[in-house]
Order: C-alpha cells, then sequence, then structure tokens
C-alpha cells in the first residue's frame, strides 16, 4: 500500500507535467491561488492527469472538493487504499 | 477503447507519456533555437486524434510558443458558438487546424448566449470578423419533444419548427458576417427510458433526432456546411461519449478523450472547405497495390484477387479508384521497370484500376523523393498537395526526411488495414461535392494527351491554334458561385493578390454595383476544362481595381492570361474606367506570376501596384482563346 510520501512525490510529477514547470514543489496547503496556470480549465486537466497516473477515477463532488494539494492527497490515499 | 481499435485496424498511433515528453522537449529545444517549423512538426506529428485529452493539451499549449504565421499557416478566425462549456475544446482544435494548414484564432462565445450571439448586430461574434462560425450544438439543444405515440403530423411539425430554428441563424449570419458556417449535425444519445424502442418507434427520441439530422442536411444552403458529430460519437463509441460526470460537473457535453476526434475530424473538413485537402495520391505498386513483386513474382505469381490477402488488394484498390471517381488525382511511383508494372493494369483480370486512372505513371529506379517532385512538377501543384502511400517504412522515411510538405501515410503490415490507414487521416475530406471534382482527373489526364501532341509542334503558336480553345465567360450565378469560392480557396500559385473569398462573401460582393465578378470556363478539342479562372474587379472612381485574379495552372501558358486582360479591359470600358491598376502581392508560392502585370503591359507604380493606362492600350492582346457566343460579358 503506498504511504503518504509516496503519494506526495508521483503527485509532484503530475503537477510538474501539467503546469509544465519541471521545479514546480508542491506542499498540502497549496492552493490554485499560488499558481498562476491554476485556472477551472487547468483544473480538469490535473483532475484527468491525476486519474491516469493514479489509476483511479473521481466522481464530481470529489472534483469539486479538491481545492488543495492536502485535500488531494488524503483523497488519492483513500482511493488506492481501497483499489 | 478507440485507441486499441485504431491500432488493431492498423493505424499508427502515438501511445501516451514517454514519446510525447520526448516531442516537447524536443520542440521546446527547437523553439527556443529559433527553428519554428520543427519544433511544429514534432508537435503535430505527436498529435494524434485518438490521444487523450491530458496530452492533446500539453501539445497544444507547446504550439502557442510557435510562430505559425512564419511557418506559412494560412490565417483562420473560428467562433464557436454552443450552450455547453468547449473553453476546454479551444486549444486542442487550434492544435489540430495548424495539422489541417492553418494558423487559426478560436474564439468561444460566452456559455449559452447561441442566439443572443447570433441575432445582435453588435455582438462580440461580429466585431471578431469571425471566417468561420461554428454551432456546436448536440442533442441537449434539439428540442424534438412529442407524447410517445404522437403522429405523424405532431412528429412533423417539430422537426419541421427545430430545423426552422437553425434556418433563421444561418440566415443571420450569412447576412451579417459572410462567413462560412458550421452546423451540427447532432450525436444520437447512448441511453433512452423507451430502449430499442426509441429507434424503432417513428416519435422515439432516437428516432426523431435521426429525422432532424437527415431534414438538416436537406434544408442546408450554399455556404452551410454540416459537421457530422454523430458519427464521430459512434467511431468513438456511444457510452463512452456520453461522459455524465463532466456534464454534473461543468456542463461538458462529451467525454474530453474524444476532443481530439472531434478537433481532427472538423479541422479536416475546414481544411476541405477552404481549398487546403490534398490534391493528388502517390501509390507505390508492389505490396501496395498488390501482393508480391510484379518482376519476380510475375502476372500469375502476384496476388490480386483470390485468396484473403489478395482480395484485400482488390478492396484497397477499389477504394482508391473511388477516390479518384470522387477528383482525387492519382499517380503511380514504383522501382520498377514501367512495362512490366504496366501490364498488371492491363493484363490481370482482377485488377480493378487501369492505366488511364493514373495521371502521372513513374515506375524507374530513381529515388522515391526525386519521383515525387517530378510528379508534382508534372501535375503542376504542390508538393503539399501529395499523399504518399508505401509499404516500405524505409521509402517512406526517405520521403517524411527530404520532403516534409508530403503528407506520408503509415501502412499497417497486413493489407486488410490499408483502407483505414489511408482513410482515418482525412487528407482528402470534401466539404462539398460538385461536378467539376469529378472531372478533375479527366482534366489531368486530358493535359497529358495536350502534352503528347504539344511535343509535335515546334511552333508555340501552332499548337495554341490547334487546341481550338474557346472560354465561357459568366458571373456569380447560383451555380457558379461555389465553385469561383472553391478555386479563389485552392489556388495558391496563379493567385495575384492571396484573397480567400468564401462563398458568403462572395454572394455579397456579387451584390454590390461596383464590384463585377467573372468566371472563365474554358474547352479544347480535347474536352472541358472545366471552370479555369476568376476574376473579382471592384471600380474606385476612374479606376478598375483587380481584387482578385485566380486561375488553374492546368491552362498556364495557353493565352488565357492575355484573353482574361482583354476581359478586364471590356469591363473597365464598360463601368467608365480610364485604368485598371492591378496589385502582386508576394506570397511563398505565387512566384509564377511575379511578372505577369509586366508581360502583358502594365506599369509599375508601387512596391505592389501595376498600372494600365486604357487611352495608352489600344490594341488587344494576342490570344488563342475565342469567345464563346453564349457568354455573358459587357460590351464596350
Amino acid at each position: 500500500m503506498p504511504d503518504r510520501a509516496d503519494i506526495v512525490s508521483r503527485l509532484e510529477t503530475v503537477f510538474q507535467d501539467t503546469f509544465d514547470d519541471p521545479d514546480l514543489r508542491i506542499h498540502d496547503a497549496m492552493t490554485a491561488a499560488d499558481l498562476d496556470d491554476w485556472d477551472s480549465l487547468q483544473h480538469i486537466v490535473l483532475v484527468l492527469a491525476v486519474e491516469r497516473a493514479f489509476g483511479v477515477k473521481l466522481n464530481p463532488a470529489e472534483v469539486g472538493k479538491l481545492e488543495n494539494v492536502g485535500k488531494m492527497v488524503d483523497l488519492l490515499l483513500e482511493k488506492t487504499a481501497r483499489a | 477503447m478507440p485507441l486499441e481499435a485504431a491500432q488493431a485496424a492498423g493505424i499508427t498511433v502515438m501511445p501516451a507519456t514517454t514519446p510525447l515528453k520526448s516531442a516537447l522537449a524536443e520542440a521546446r529545444v527547437a523553439a527556443l533555437a529559433g527553428d519554428h517549423r520543427h519544433a511544429l512538426a514534432l508537435l503535430l506529428a505527436a498529435a494524434a486524434p485518438e490521444a487523450d485529452y491530458v496530452d492533446l493539451v500539453r501539445l497544444a499549449k507547446a504550439l502557442d510558443r510557435i510562430d505559425l504565421g512564419a511557418c506559412g499557416l494560412r490565417k483562420l478566425r473560428v467562433a464557436l458558438l454552443a450552450s455547453h462549456t468547449l473553453e476546454h475544446f479551444a486549444p486542442v482544435l487550434r492544435l489540430f487546424l495548424a495539422q489541417a494548414g492553418f494558423d487559426a484564432a478560436v474564439s468561444v462565445a460566452p456559455f449559452d448566449t447561441v442566439a443572443a450571439s447570433v441575432l445582435q448586430p453588435g455582438s462580440a461574434l461580429y466585431r471578431d470578423r469571425p471566417d468561420v462560425v461554428w454551432l456546436f450544438a448536440t442533442a441537449r439543444d434539439v428540442p424534438l419533444a412529442v407524447a410517445p405515440g404522437a403522429g405523424m403530423a405532431e412528429r412533423d411539425a417539430a422537426i419541421e419548427a427545430a430545423v426552422a430554428e437553425r434556418r433563421m441563424l444561418w440566415h443571420r449570419l450569412a447576412e451579417a458576417a459572410g462567413c462560412l458556417v458550421l452546423d451540427t449535425l447532432v450525436e444520437l444519445p447512448a441511453e433512452d427510458p423507451f430502449g430499442n424502442l426509441a429507434g424503432a418507434a417513428p416519435w422515439g427520441r432516437r428516432a426523431m433526432l435521426r429525422r432532424y439530422d437527415a431534414a438538416l442536411a436537406e434544408a442546408a444552403p450554399t455556404g452551410v456546411v454540416l459537421f457530422d458529430l454523430d458519427h464521430v460519437a459512434a467511431v468513438y463509441g456511444r457510452r463512452r461519449w456520453d461522459d455524465a460526470r463532466w456534464w454534473f460537473h461543468s456542463r461538458h457535453a462529451f467525454a474530453l478523450d474524444a476532443s481530439g476526434l472531434v478537433a481532427h475530424a472538423a479541422s479536416r473538413l475546414l481544411a476541405g472547405a477552404r481549398g487546403l485537402a490534398k490534391k493528388c495520391l502517390v501509390l507505390d505498386l508492389d505490396n501496395t497495390l498488390w501482393g508480391g513483386v510484379i518482376g519476380d513474382d510475375g502476372l500469375t505469381g502476384i496476388r490480386l484477387g483470390s485468396g484473403a490477402d489478395g482480395e484485400a488488394f482488390v478492396a484497397f484498390q477499389t477504394h482508391v479508384r473511388a477516390l479518384k471517381e470522387r477528383g482525387v488525382i492519382l499517380a503511380a511511383c514504383s522501382k520498377n521497370d514501367a512495362e512490366t508494372a504496366a501490364a498488371v493494369f492491363r493484363d490481370h483480370p482482377d485488377s480493378v484500376l487501369r492505366v488511364e486512372d493514373f495521371a502521372a505513371f513513374v515506375a524507374n529506379w530513381d529515388n522515391k523523393a526525386d519521383n515525387l517532385r517530378d510528379i508534382a512538377r508534372r501535375l503542376n501543384i504542390g508538393l503539399d498537395a501529395l499523399v504518399f502511400v508505401d509499404d516500405n517504412p524505409m521509402e517512406r522515411d526517405i520521403v517524411r526526411r527530404h520532403l516534409p510538405e508530403v503528407a506520408v501515410v503509415d501502412l499497417p503490415e497486413d493489407p486488410s488495414g490499408y483502407v483505414a490507414a489511408l482513410a482515418a487521416p482525412g487528407w482528402f475530406e470534401p466539404a462539398a461535392f460538385s461536378a467539376e471534382d469529378a472531372e478533375r482527373s479527366r482534366y489531368y489526364a486530358d493535359n497529358a494527351a495536350r502534352e503528347a501532341v504539344r511535343a509535335r509542334f515546334v511552333d508555340m503558336d501552332a499548337y495554341l491554334r490547334s487546341l481550338e480553345m474557346v472560354a465561357t465567360v459568366g458571373g456569380a450565378d447560383p451555380f457558379h458561385l461555389p465553385r469561383m469560392a472553391q478555386l479563389i480557396g485552392k489556388s495558391n500559385q496563379f493567385h495575384l493578390t492571396g484573397t480567400r473569398h468564401g462563398e458568403a462573401e462572395l454572394a455579397a460582393l456579387a451584390a454590390r454595383d461596383d464590384v463585377t465578378l467573372r468566371h472563365i470556363r474554358l474547352a479544347d478539342r480535347f474536352g472541358d476544362n472545366g471552370l479555369i479562372a476568376c476574376l473579382v474587379l471592384r471600380r474606385d472612381g476612374g479606376d478598375l481595381l483587380v481584387d482578385t485574379w485566380v486561375m488553374s495552372c492546368r491552362v498556364l501558358g495557353r493565352s488565357v492570361e492575355e484573353f482574361t486582360a482583354g476581359l478586364m479591359r471590356d469591363v473597365a470600358r464598360a463601368q467608365g474606367c480610364t485604368r485598371i491598376v492591378g496589385r502582386y502581392v508576394r506570397s511563398a508560392k505565387n512566384g509564377l506570376v511575379a511578372d505577369l502585370y509586366p508581360r502583358i503591359g502594365f506599369t509599375r507604380t508601387s512596391e505592389t501596384d501595376w498600372v494600365l493606362d486604357l487611352a495608352t492600350r489600344d490594341t488587344g492582346w494576342t490570344t488563342w482563346v475565342q469567345l464563346a457566343p453564349s457568354s455573358d460579358t459587357p460590351h464596350a
């Protein structure tokens, strides 16, 4: 079962690819306000990229709740544990 | 999975992620180094219609860093109107429009403002002056609500009302924007409470939508092109297409991963409508049009007609022949002895294709890049009008390296996948079909006969006289208007000013009394060449301005240019003008006509302008083209 650090590291790669910035670092409190490019369209791209990278499917309610990185990690921990 | 289906059908699909990452990285380096063409080629090669949305968005973002104008792509302003979210789709559409040859600016009207945008004369839509307005409807936009068991009259009324709404939008757009209108044949939903009966009962939702799409196809006038979204949804798979979760989350009407397929199909259609479709299919012979090698296996040894793969080759030939009958020019390019290769088409009982189907037949031992250049030169078309098909990956690679303008089709190993591999990229997508298209390949074949006669004449004048050319001249009547727009759209070499008036724009110009539109048809003793030239002339005080002068290169150097000059003089006199002002706007491709104006007696007055003072030109121009008595021309 993947631990939190493992999820964070994989998620960081997804963020780097999605926002086209190999130096990007993520942290739990990070929100859309912290990244210029993180708009509603890019949020959808991010969700799809996360789904592809982690092999999970998120429902619309979950997609709407993912306002910061910490919550995203929590959700992915929960989803991958169940899988 | 369409990706797997595509692979099974033998279509090469870029696998996700790793090659994409390297393409993105290489393209970034090339763009930073200023090599925009190479960067563009890398991105476009990686843009597969079946790729998922995340990958396509990454490619689309990388495309933003490239100067598409500097790469020679044609500008196109596209406005999307919809009552579902399309902001995510716009960058993907721009990517595939680039693949189709456009430097596109794609705008999305505010959510759910379709009627308001179209009906308000001062709306942002009209201020942007779009070349194309896409009314991107889906089944959700078509009301068509009738009670289960409804009678015929009620059904017909519902459909007529829905179609009338579209008609009203088309009409307003044609009037106010003068642009190409792309409307949508809506998709059938995957699920319905009535199940099978939704399609089987005449009042069922699916039956009604089918009827609506058919009625739309019948109602669409010229200038309105219908995009078959239902076909794309079916190809993608209807169950996956209806991705309800993104509809509920953010009003996305179809699966995000279908964006590439939709954008690709629409881009090819717009390429066809704007004259950027490919013109000529260049085919290898051994193991492409039959199995085996004719030089080794002989007529009785090659596989064609019988046996599983023999039938697959016949199916491929049948598809190719249908393309030819639709107006695609065929050429053969094979490493072979010409006589041995031609014998298959002449003597093999199962060969669908005949030698006469090929406008150019090149069989020799030279390299194929040189042969393709030779074919383009002989047919008088650009290298970017060619699509090359060869079973040999090495030959494909050589052509890709040496002639990046030529489109190359990757054939799978198995010939049963050839038809799908050739059809899927949509290189020859037509937006409309006219009698002219069906005749086109004959025009090129007739030209070959003319060349043969010409070889017998030492004296060019005697040759031209022997052609017995007769021109019929007319204006923008309903029959010729779409053909004139088509010729203006696709002409690159003989196009003095580079204008791209579409049908709606031409119709608007035709209605003005200071503008004269003329088309020229040419026949000679070898046959009818069809519509070969077109003029847009505008009166400005005492000057007649040549806004547009295009001519088909098929008739180049046959004194049609001089005939046309005489025609312009007649129009100028009838309009009371004393001077003709021509313009030559240099493009990457129209070097051919750089000296046209001086050649016919015009004097340069500025960087682009050339003037002919009618008072100084008493004599006409020497031409071997006779004016047909039925012509509609002004008399001075």
